[in-house]
């Protein structure tokens, strides 16, 4: 692989909360123009891996490079410039209730891209109708809706500006399954049309097998596999095989056995 | 050596809190002066703290001077001083009473509201939303309160100065039997700009205070509904304990010329 077809590429990273080693000196390549879909357990640091990505959070060390720049310990106006390439999908949603959700939806587009309010809240209904809500949705606040919708709008928020990367962490998790299948594939399209590179973390594996070309499992601060989507399957690898048919048995009893001690 | 060793963390930690907080104090002021601005922000939390500060200001001193009218009456009485009434509720609104209770209450509205809203927003990611959405939180959140409190402060003492000094003189009036045009002309005589002026140095200082322990508070909260909890709590009982402080500092530089 070039080093050119890289969109991210992350060396050795490691973040700890105290005694908590979440992430290991994990390395992963993220190609451009891909749909990446990560996999793995319960708290095995996906969110904490994303946050590292967009820095939220400061890895203790390690390398991340988007389109081969270093972006680790970067901060200020050099981090609202790379910023403004990024979009995220928060695993809570992280709507911002003070606003009603056409001004949610339209955030990006009225701070970094400096749109006018008219402007940018025509825009906003039109990405809030494509995950599903109407304009007389548009003037209700966070609050008011279900947290399936808080979620959609999350989405929305996040693909409003058309950035080159998107991350979505769990935009399915607690959406109905034909609302879920529409998402996939407003992720989908985003990919094609935009020409946008995703990396989604997702439990669902319908869903991975719809929005993903390749898939990459983590577990114990690692990645432990990296695939095209259609050899998951027959992966020959126990961590994937466990994990998809969400079997007891296998290498994670670890895992397993130290979350039912807690 | 035990006991030296905790009180050298205490003493330590202290000092790192102190630290953070110049920190904080310091980005979020450079952030006041450098575009971009969010006006509807800034105008949003002048409503918040002027307009919707007015009812709790403005009763706090119209009881306050009216307590003081009776209160100094009892005492000039004694030495047959009753006409200095006037000039003592005047200089004790404007020099003292409406600003420090004007801003003990509004610690307790704003402060308390201010580490909420911004703690809520901490623990529910929304603060690094904003990041994500290349919005500095600093400037977004912050700035634009510490300007509103550093303003309105003084604009709600102004009133409430003029609140206060009524509640003194409706006493005078029509309990003390004071003639009125008198004691209005007693309030005028011995009055100094530099007696208001003081007053609202002081408003301006706990304004920025009680806005930046809310701010500051909330922003380092963690954990969920019991740790915004508990930097509502610390956002109002330190802005209040430094409005105190910083009412000796200000009173003394002032005493000094
Ligand atoms: N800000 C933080 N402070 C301390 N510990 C944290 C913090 N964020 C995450 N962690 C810890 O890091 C670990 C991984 O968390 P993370 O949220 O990344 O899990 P996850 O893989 O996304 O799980 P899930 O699938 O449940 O969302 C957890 O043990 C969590 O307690
Ligand atoms: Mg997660």
């Amino acid at each position: 692989m070039s080093e050119a077809a890289v969109k991210i590429a992350i060396r050795g990273l490691s973040k700890s909360f105290g005694a908590n080693h979440v992430l290991t000196e994990l390395d992963l390549d993220i190609r451009d123009g891909e749909s990446l879909v990560i996999i793995g357990a319960s708290g095995t640091g996906k969110s904490v891996l994303l946050k590292n990505i967009v820095g939220i959070l400061t890895p203790d060390s390690g390398s991340i490079k988007i389109a081969g720049e270093e972006v680790v310990g970067v901060t200020g106006n050099s981090r609202d410039r790379i910023n403004r390439k990024l979009g995220m999908l928060f695993q809570g949603a992280a709507l911002f209730d003070s606003l009603p959700l056409w001004e949610n939806a339209a955030f990006g587009l009225m701070s970094s891209h400096r749109m006018g309010r008219d402007e940018a809240r025509k825009k906003a209904i039109d990405f809030l109708k494509q995950v599903g809500l109407s304009e007389a949705d548009a003037n209700r606040y966070p609050s008011d809706i279900s947290a399936g919708a808080q979620k959609r709008v999350g989405l929305a928020r996040a693909i409003a500006t058309e950035p080159e990367i998107l991350f979505f962490d769990e935009p399915t998790t607690g959406i109905d399954p034909v609302m879920g299948d529409i998402i996939d594939s407003l992720i989908v399209s985003c990919v094609r049309n935009l020409g946008a590179t995703a990396l989604t973390i997702t439990h669902d594996m319908e869903s991975a097998r719809r929005i993903g070309d390749r898939v990459a499992m983590i577990y114990e601060g690692k990645i432990v596999w990296v695939g095209d989507v259609a050899e998951i399957d027959d992966s020959g690898n126990a961590f994937i095989h466990q994990f998809i048919h969400g079997s007891v048995e296998g290498p994670m009893a670890s895992l397993i056995a130290a979350n039912a001690s807690v | 050596m035990g006991l030296l060793a905790a009180i050298g963390r205490v003493f330590i930690s202290f000092l790192a809190a102190t630290g953070r907080l110049a920190v904080f104090a310091g980005i979020s002021v450079s952030h006041i002066v450098r575009p971009p601005f969010y006006p509807r922000l800034l105008l949003r939390q002048i409503i918040e703290i002027g307009y919707y500060s007015l009812p709790v200001v403005g009763l706090t001193a119209v009881f306050t001077g009216m307590v003081l009218a009776l209160q100094s009456y009892t005492g000039f009485a004694r030495f047959n001083a009753e006409s200095a009434v006037a000039t003592v509720v005047v200089l004790s609104i404007t020099r003292e009473l409406a600003p420090v209770l004007a801003g003990l209450m509004v610690a307790g509205r704003i402060g308390a509201a201010m580490a909420a809203e911004i703690g809520t927003m901490r623990v529910t990611e929304q603060i690094d939303a904003l990041s994500t959405l290349s919005t500095n939180p600093y400037k977004y959140l912050v700035a634009p309160r510490l300007l509103a409190g550093f303003v309105m402060l003084p604009c709600c003492v102004l009133v409430a100065d003029i609140i206060g000094v009524f509640g003194g003189y409706l006493i005078s009036v029509h309990k003390l039997g004071f003639n009125p045009s008198v004691y209005i002309k007693n309030t005028w005589q011995f009055l100094e700009v530099m007696d208001v002026l003081s007053g609202l140095v002081k408003a301006a200082v706990f304004g920025f205070l009680i806005a930046l322990m809310g701010c500051y508070h909330g922003y380092y909260s963690k954990g969920g509904a019991q740790g915004v909890g508990s930097a509502t709590t610390n956002a109002v009982v330190s802005a209040s304990i430094l409005i105190l402080a910083f009412n000796y500092l200000i009173t003394e530089a002032f005493f000094a010329q």
